[in-house]
């Protein structure tokens, strides 16, 4: 796997995890 | 992989930033939203009155429906233009309810006293500037349906007709209709074109 795939495929699971953390946090308080 | 993480670090934390942006952006605006949409006011929280109020104007009949059928009244409270309406209206119900395949122009122009009976056949009113389709079956159905009739108007005719037009009062004067049917009456194809354009 060339390294820059293996950037954007942890940069997009990053962008997923801040997504599914921020949607916990704000679904409660929702 | 971690030595990756640590180099980029900067990237890695601003994905994230962006990730819980776009999280509160959908979930917290939304639920925001939501809780606007649940307390939506509604016309019963004023009480009955307005209420009603606005179902009798739902219901009452329509300014034009009340233009085109005006409600009989006595003679001695009306004017002769409203009694020639009710006449008129009288006149064309008959006819229907007389004969459904006969044509209505046929047996209206009885009601049209200042008007010339039209003895003749019927003109294509339609090539009067300005009067198209509706118009002429509307017309057709007030007795007009020659040219001469609408160049013998007077103020008060033209007055009549158009209390009777529904949507499209004002058309007469605006569209110079009785200075049209002239030229067209008497066949002068030049001057009608020359004063109103092509036919």
């Amino acid at each position: 796997m060339p390294l820059w795939l293996e950037m954007q495929v942890l940069m997009l699971l990053t962008y997923a995890a801040g997504l599914g953390l921020g949607w916990l946090v704000f679904k409660r308080k929702g | 992989m971690v030595q990756m993480i640590e180099a980029n670090w900067i990237a890695f934390a601003l994905a994230l930033l962006i990730g819980l942006l776009v999280a509160w952006w959908l979930f917290a605006r939304g639920s925001k939203g939501a809780r606007e949409r649940a307390h939506r006011p509604d016309v019963l929280d004023e009480g009955m009155g307005p209420a009603q109020r606005n179902q009798a104007l739902i219901d009452a009949p329509s300014a034009t429906a009340a233009a085109l059928t005006p409600p009989p009244v006595s003679v001695g409270m009306a004017g002769i233009g409203e009694v020639i309406a009710v006449a008129a209206q009288d006149e064309v119900e008959e006819a229907e309810a007389r004969a459904a395949d006969e044509p209505a122009p046929v047996a209206a122009p009885a009601a049209e006293p200042p008007a010339p009976a039209p003895d003749g056949e019927a003109d294509d009113l339609r090539r009067i500037k300005g009067l198209g389709p509706k118009l002429a079956a509307l017309l057709a159905t007030l007795g007009v349906t020659r040219f001469d009739q609408i160049a013998a108007w007077s103020e008060a005719d033209i007055d009549r007709i158009d209390a009777q037009l529904g949507a499209f009062a004002g058309r007469i004067r605006r569209d110079s209709w009785v200075e049209q049917a002239k030229f067209l009456a008497a066949g002068d194809t030049a001057s009608f074109e020359g004063k109103f354009g092509k036919l």
